[in-house]
């Protein structure tokens, strides 16, 4: 019987996951590749039909708090692929949602008039949430860089990997971009 | 049947604090307060091939790599999954047409994708309406027997997807380096792993362990639950449940690993389609990921503690579950 109670709990609960096939890339091209990086509130979220009614985007308004690169304005648009409009949902696996007041460093890409969108799909996505015990903001996920040229292996767990206070994330962006200086 | 009616998918709509614990990582859609779980409610799949191929793969190649790797997921013995080729078609896997398509397209915006999965769904009646599988045609592909450094593996990826596409999410189960210009697959021991191998590694054209028990336990083939057992319990750091903890069960007898993820505030967990036996559990944060690509992060997952082996072997039984497993993790 525990066993059945056990299979129907698995048959019936599913939190909402996500999916899809990436080439990653390391924290300094996301920086590299990205023409905005932002931190802000999410103000708006809104979805729409593609012109052609083919697909849904969402259209995301976010309150900029402060730029690290670019800066088009008090506020910025992209766009992510997916969202609901009226009784469809069109799900994008791997896509990235955003909900009205939460906050998130991200990293767009804006080639030409086309609204921006998230570099790599969601690897340009950096939540930012309130630890309660400490009343910082710390940034989730921890960052993965490269701390030199030579392959470093990934290990979970790893003491250091921790999520950054969103100070010392902005500056750790901040110092991705400044220029390598050039030792004679 | 009607050929739309074939292409409805039947989606559980449960509340999302009902139930206790949740195995495998099925594909889900928050509608408001709901979660939507992704499951085909009759087999085969049925599904079309877009007729256009790219450089290096013709339509023909694409629509014979897509259906082996189709046939390979038909094969698991413990799942009852199969699926069927329709025919070409010229639409791409673009939505709006009401039929399953797979096949390539450039959509600039899905940058460093090499293939997604989208569902339309009817969040009303609990249908999804069409299911398309999008390979992104900006990158170099391969079908060679061997490999092609030149190209990422269609059928590594085609085969990652159709797991997607009959409703398996992400695995964790995979080890990677960082290095200058990107990050690079060691291992893998999931088809499911998010991350690509680099081009011209055919390494994961068939599936392993956790796949099959994810498939398995998505669409049990007769006896599947007899045959197998089932690993559950809770993790917790402080006294207090861990959301988002990845717990890997490795059976030291054949080697295999199947994963799970603690998914409710209370850091339930359970793992299923497990091999009878005893099993080394461990316990990891998901700190090196792009979280987005395997939970909703606004559950606040917490990937801010240590690894941990539990102290005893875990010995599963045939047909049934070990249970009550507590896996207390320390800050880090």
């Amino acid at each position: 019987m525990r066993r059945v109670l056990l299979l129907i709990g698995l048959l019936v609960m599913a939190p909402a996951l996500r999916a899809t096939v990436l080439v990653p890339a390391e924290f300094r091209e996301i920086v590299a590749g990205s023409q905005i990086i932002v931190f802000g509130r999410v103000a708006d979220v809104h979805a729409e039909w593609s012109d052609d009614r083919r697909r849904i985007d969402t259209v995301v308004t976010l309150d900029a708090s402060a730029y690290l690169k670019g800066g088009p304005g008090d506020v910025v648009t992209f766009r992510v692929p997916g969202g609901q409009v009226g009784r469809y949902k069109n799900v994008i696996v791997g896509a990235p949602e955003f909900r009205p007041g939460e906050e998130a460093v991200v990293f767009l890409s804006a080639a030409g008039p086309a609204v921006a969108h998230v570099f790599g799909l969601s690897q340009g996505v950096f939540r930012v949430r309130l630890d309660a015990a400490t009343g910082r903001r710390l940034v989730i996920p921890p960052l993965l860089t490269a701390s030199g040229d030579a392959p470093e292996r990934v290990t979970r767990g790893a003491l250091d990997r921790t999520p950054l206070p969103i100070e010392e994330f902005t500056a750790t962006v901040r110092a991705a971009m400044a220029p390598a200086r050039v030792t004679r | 049947m009607s050929r739309r009616a074939a292409l409805l998918l039947t989606l559980a709509l449960v509340a999302g604090t009902v139930a206790p614990a949740q195995a495998y990582l099925k594909l889900g859609a928050r509608v408001g307060t709901r979660t939507l779980t992704l499951k085909w409610p009759a087999m085969p799949i049925r599904y079309f091939v877009t007729d256009r191929g790219v450089p290096g793969v013709t339509s023909l190649q694409l629509q014979q790599t897509v259906s082996k790797a189709f046939a390979t997921w038909d094969a698991v013995p413990t799942a009852a999954v199969s699926s069927q080729f329709v025919g070409f078609t010229g639409a791409g896997p673009r939505g709006g047409d009401g039929i399953t398509v797979i096949g390539f397209d450039n959509r600039p915006e899905l940058d460093r994708t090499l293939g997604a999965t989208s569902f339309l769904v009817d969040t009303i009646s609990g249908d999804i309406v069409e299911a398309d599988i999008f390979l992104n045609s900006a990158f170099a592909w391969s079908v060679a027997a061997q490999g092609d450094p030149g190209g990422f593996d269609l059928e590594s990826i085609a085969l990652h997807e159709i797991g997607h596409l009959h409703g398996l999410a992400h695995s964790a189960l995979g080890e990677t380096e960082l290095r200058a210009g990107g990050r690079r697959v060691l291992a893998a021991e999931a088809v499911m792993f998010p991350i690509a191998f680099s081009p011209g590694s055919i390494a994961l054209r068939s599936l392993r362990a956790d796949d099959i028990a994810g498939i398995s336990d998505l669409y049990p083939a007769a006896g599947f639950s007899r045959q197998t057992g089932s690993i559950s319990g809770t993790v917790t750091k402080n006294a207090t449940g861990v959301l988002g903890a990845h717990i890997v069960a490795f059976n030291p007898r054949t080697g295999k690993l199947v994963g799970g993820f603690s998914l409710q505030n209370d850091g339930t967990f359970v793992i299923a389609g497990l091999e009878p036996g005893p099993q080394v559990l461990r316990v990891e944060p998901l700190d090196d990921a792009d979280i987005d690509s395997f939970l909703d992060l606004t559950l606040g997952v917490d990937v801010d503690f240590r690894v941990k082996f539990y102290e005893k072997l875990v010995v599963v039984p045939r047909g049934g579950g070990a249970t009550r497993i507590v896996l207390k993790v320390l800050p880090k």
